[in-house]
């Protein structure tokens, strides 16, 4: 009776603490402003059984992947113990013991305690043996009082059943306990007051948890699949927007971000992917999307959420690191949202005019003439002068594609050669596609994300009336900063444009047997995803098709796809000096191909990545030894009677 | 206080410089322009002057795209903004445009007008001092830092060798703003506009104070001399001569 009163009055004591721990958070949210996150509730709900269920983000590390599973599994079975050990204490007249009894759910108790114990090793070997440096900066004290806990809950639970079958309960299907049994035996315990002992250790370590939870990573047990059911569903590529209702462009106060970006903050968990793919935090830039989110929500849990936050608890260096590549958001296996952070951030910046000189430079180049170089835009179609053919101006008349040709393309005389290859290879495939000429703007990709949203408005929209103004089928791109503005970003101001990048409209024209290839004699290439082309816009294959068209013996670097690494020039980062880089991303990521062996060609398919790498390759002294091209220029077109014809 | 800022707008020196047929003005068709760089510091310091005491702002512009930069000077601070209808396509002369500045000084009530220290158009600095003698106010050019006190100015001035000068200016007075106290700052794209609603204001250009002493017969780009040697526009080849000439002059070992 004694006991049934303590434990009543342990486990009210708990929730209402856990609630008063609790208690700030819910109001915070509560009060935040809206982010329009409850439309599609199946696919969100899908999205939650394969994040969760399936644990496939978890699974991109597999160590990491299978030491969370099995102690999130663990957890699930054993919790039917939880259950019987809180109703048998609360509730003395309500017996559940029969159901532990029960053979299967006796075993089951047994092997997953130990399943919970294996997980726990893996992990402890993992954060103490291994050591990897995606934990620089995550709170260390707080993962170890989870493992002292949790040995603890699943200890006292083995010795407890352990401390039964001394007493002579039915141990047949208990092996771990029975074990344990003898062990007790072999020391002489008493049995039934070591049950006592560890149905006390059992049940106060698991309120422990509990009141321990609010305050700690461990938040991520509650908010990790809410926060994934609430997650971005639209399109990748679209930046933010700006609520009409908004009187700065940009965020300065936590309580000024929607609740979802809140709740990010506080479903973190520390594991530090994110940190570890980050190109900035690689090239040694003060940025660690990891420290960006705890930096955060370390403000919010000391209820500094009124304070400014730029300057304050994140850096503007921080900011301006950032290249957008979006590696972080792909790899976060609970759906944070960094770029949003970043680019509200940088709004701000740009609102109170703090900008870097070299993106002040870009952005005033942008302004005057609507290209970062600072040349004029009748210089826009220079390039088509050294062609052999005039281009059609897609203004003055009827064009199947239009071409959106992109700063880097028009003007960076390492470009040109790619822009005119893909001209000779449309014109080669009989495609009649025509070029915008000085009416063509930068995208206002990276303008955007570089937080400047009114300059983005200020040459989207010139974009937009110029090619509304056009008559023609498709648009095509080199750039897939380009692809990724006219596909994602001009929606929000009321235009939608059906484009493609040139490696899709290449590999369409090579399938269509209108572009006929001679292949070359198959040397080693390697490819690298454009951020914007693969993760971003999810194209992967069709460049890959080409390259294997041309000829080429691909093979792919260990980080490819949407595991791409980042040359270093998105998010306006081009624009900025290098000053505090250690390794450039571009020459960290030419070194990953060196790492395969006899690779002379590294295939880009983005201008960006051709200016780069052209400059990795350099500075790295390989100018002889590595070539970096574009897929356009990997192909030859077959020559005789039946390609004429 | 009263400040009256000039911008001038200047051909984008990174376009093609071509003499037109005349040969006395540059062909202007495929041309950029730009705000003069030293009026755009003179530009900033009035804005930085203005935050510090109050004052209040009057940018007048000159030449194509004056009525863009006039806007951006409105969401950097300007309150009043006047464009200057200059004769097209001519060079903006200081002996030209300094009496309609003397005149719109006056009329606005001017106690300090600032302009860049020069132009690609006023190489020798020459609209401070046509603009000073014209209003018989004190000038002074070449300035780095500008602070203002009720009615003076002090006002740093770099000279050679590391020596900078420090002056007091009484007021009114007409400064040649060669750097601002501060970079000149960006101005977001939101700002700017929202500055496009700023009304502005025309100004005519009024006959030249000056009788004509001299006349522009020829425009030409400078002339090539034979000590040099241009290394032309492709930077390959021009990696590829810059080689040739070290290896030939034995800059390069083995």
């Amino acid at each position: 009776m004694a006991g049934t009163l303590a434990l009543w009055l342990l486990v009210l004591a708990a929730i209402t603490a856990t609630g008063w721990r609790a208690r700030r958070y819910v109001a915070l949210l509560a009060r935040a402003r809206g982010a329009g996150r409850f439309d599609h509730p199946l696919q969100r709900l899908s999205g939650v059984a394969v994040a969760v269920g399936l644990h496939r983000r978890m699974l991109r590390r597999p160590l990491s992947g299978i030491l969370h599973a099995t102690i999130f599994i663990s957890f699930f079975v054993l919790f039917l113990t939880t259950i019987e050990s809180f109703g048998s204490g609360l509730f003395p007249g309500l017996a559940i013991a029969p159901v532990g009894d029960h053979p299967v759910i006796a075993l089951a108790q047994d092997v997953f305690s130990l399943l919970m114990l294996t997980g726990l090793g893996l992990a402890v070997y993992q954060r103490y043996v291994l050591k990897p440096a995606r934990f620089k900066g995550s709170s260390a004290s707080d993962a170890a009082f989870i493992y002292v806990l949790i040995f603890l809950i699943v200890g006292a639970l083995l010795l407890e059943a352990a401390a039964r079958i001394v007493q002579g309960a039915n141990g047949d299907w208990r092996p771990v306990a029975s074990l344990l049994a003898r062990l007790l035996l072999a020391v002489h315990a008493p049995g039934p007051a070591m049950e006592q002992v560890f149905y006390w250790i059992h049940v106060c370590a698991i309120l422990a948890f509990l009141v321990y939870i609010p305050g700690s990573k461990h938040r991520h047990m509650f908010l990790a699949a809410p926060n994934i059911y609430f997650r971005n569903l639209g399109p990748r590529g679209a930046a933010p927007p700006v609520p009409e209702s908004r009187e700065n462009t940009g965020l300065d106060r936590l309580d000024d971000f929607d609740w979802k970006q809140q709740l990010d903050l506080l479903t973190c968990t520390e594991c530090g992917r994110c940190q570890s793919v980050c190109p900035a935090y690689a090239a040694g830039l003060p940025l660690s999307p990891k420290l960006l989110i705890t930096d955060m929500r370390d403000a919010i849990t000391a209820g500094r959420t009124r304070e400014p936050l730029v300057g304050n608890v994140i850096a503007e260096a921080t900011l301006w690191a950032c290249t957008t590549c979006r590696a972080c958001m792909e790899e976060c296996p609970v759906e944070i949202e960094h770029l949003p952070k970043i680019i509200e951030m940088r709004r701000h910046l740009i609102d109170n005019g703090s900008v870097s000189p070299g993106l002040q430079d870009a952005l005033s180049n942008l302004t005057r003439l609507g290209n970062s170089m600072g040349k004029p835009s009748k210089m826009r179609a220079r390039w088509t002068k050294e062609l052999g053919v005039p281009v059609k101006d897609a203004r003055n008349e009827p064009v199947d594609i239009l071409w959106f040709v992109g700063d880097y393309a028009s003007y960076d005389p390492r470009v040109q050669a790619v822009t005119r290859k893909v001209a000779e290879l449309l014109t080669a495939a009989g495609v009649d596609f025509g070029i915008l000429f000085d009416a063509e703007r930068n995208s206002g990709n990276d303008v955007r994300r570089a937080g400047e949203e009114g300059l983005f408005q200020s040459l989207a929209q010139p974009n937009i009336d110029a090619i509304q103004a056009c008559t023609f089928n498709r648009i095509m791109t080199t750039d897939p900063h380009s692809l990724n503005a006219l596909k994602n970003e001009y929606p929000s101001l009321g235009a939608a444009f059906d484009i493609v990048h040139h490696t899709t409209l290449l590999a369409e024209l090579v399938a269509a047997g209108k572009l006929q290839i001679a292949p070359a004699d198959g040397g080693r290439v390697t490819y690298h995803d454009p951020c914007y082309l693969g993760r971003y816009n999810g194209v992967f294959d069709a460049p890959r098709d080409l390259i294997r068209a041309a000829g080429y013996a691909l093979h792919d670097m260990p980080r490819c796809r949407d595991k791409s690494f980042c040359c270093g020039a998105g998010g306006g980062r081009i624009w900025q000096s290098d000053e505090g880089v250690t390794e450039r991303p571009s020459e960290n990521r030419i070194r990953e191909a060196l790492s395969l062996g006899d690779i002379e060609r590294f295939i880009v398919a983005c201008p960006k990545d051709k200016v780069m790498y052209t400059a990795a390759v350099d500075a790295l002294g390989l100018a002889g030894k590595m070539q970096v091209l574009d897929i356009a220029e990997l192909i030859t077109v077959r020559a005789g009677p039946e390609a004429a014809a | 206080m009263n400040i009256l800022v000039i911008l001038r707008m200047m051909p984008d020196a990174a376009s093609e410089l071509q003499p037109n047929e005349g040969g006395i003005a540059i062909d202007r068709e495929w041309l950029d322009f730009q705000l003069n760089d030293f009026d755009d510091h003179a530009l900033e310091e009035a804005v930085l002057i203005k935050e510090a005491t109050g004052a209040h702002v009057t940018a007048i512009a000159i030449g194509e795209g004056a009525n863009r930069v006039l806007q951006m000077a409105a969401a950097r601070g300007a309150d009043e903004a006047i464009a200057l209808d200059a004769e097209e396509g001519g060079l903006i002369s200081p002996r030209d445009i300094a009496a309609t500045i003397a005149a719109v000084a006056r009329d606005k009530a001017a106690d300090i007008v600032l302009c860049g220290v020069q132009s690609g158009e006023d190489v020798f600095g020459q609209l401070v001092p046509y603009v000073g003698a014209l209003l018989d106010w004190p000038h002074i050019s070449g300035t780095g830092r500008v602070t203002s006190a009720r009615d003076k100015l002090t006002v740093s001035q770099e000279r050679g060798a590391g020596v900078a000068l420090t002056y007091e200016v009484a007021l009114p007075a007409v400064i040649g703003v060669q750097t601002a106290s501060k970079a000149p700052r960006y101005v977001s794209g939101s700002k700017l506009r929202e500055a496009a609603k700023t009304p502005i204001a025309r100004a005519t250009l009024q006959p030249s104070a000056f009788e004509r002493a001299a006349m522009l017969v020829k425009l030409s780009p400078p002339a090539r001399g034979s000590t040099g040697e241009m290394l032309g526009d492709d930077a390959g080849q021009a990696a590829d001569r810059l080689m040739a000439v070290f290896a030939a002059n034995g800059f390069l070992k083995g």
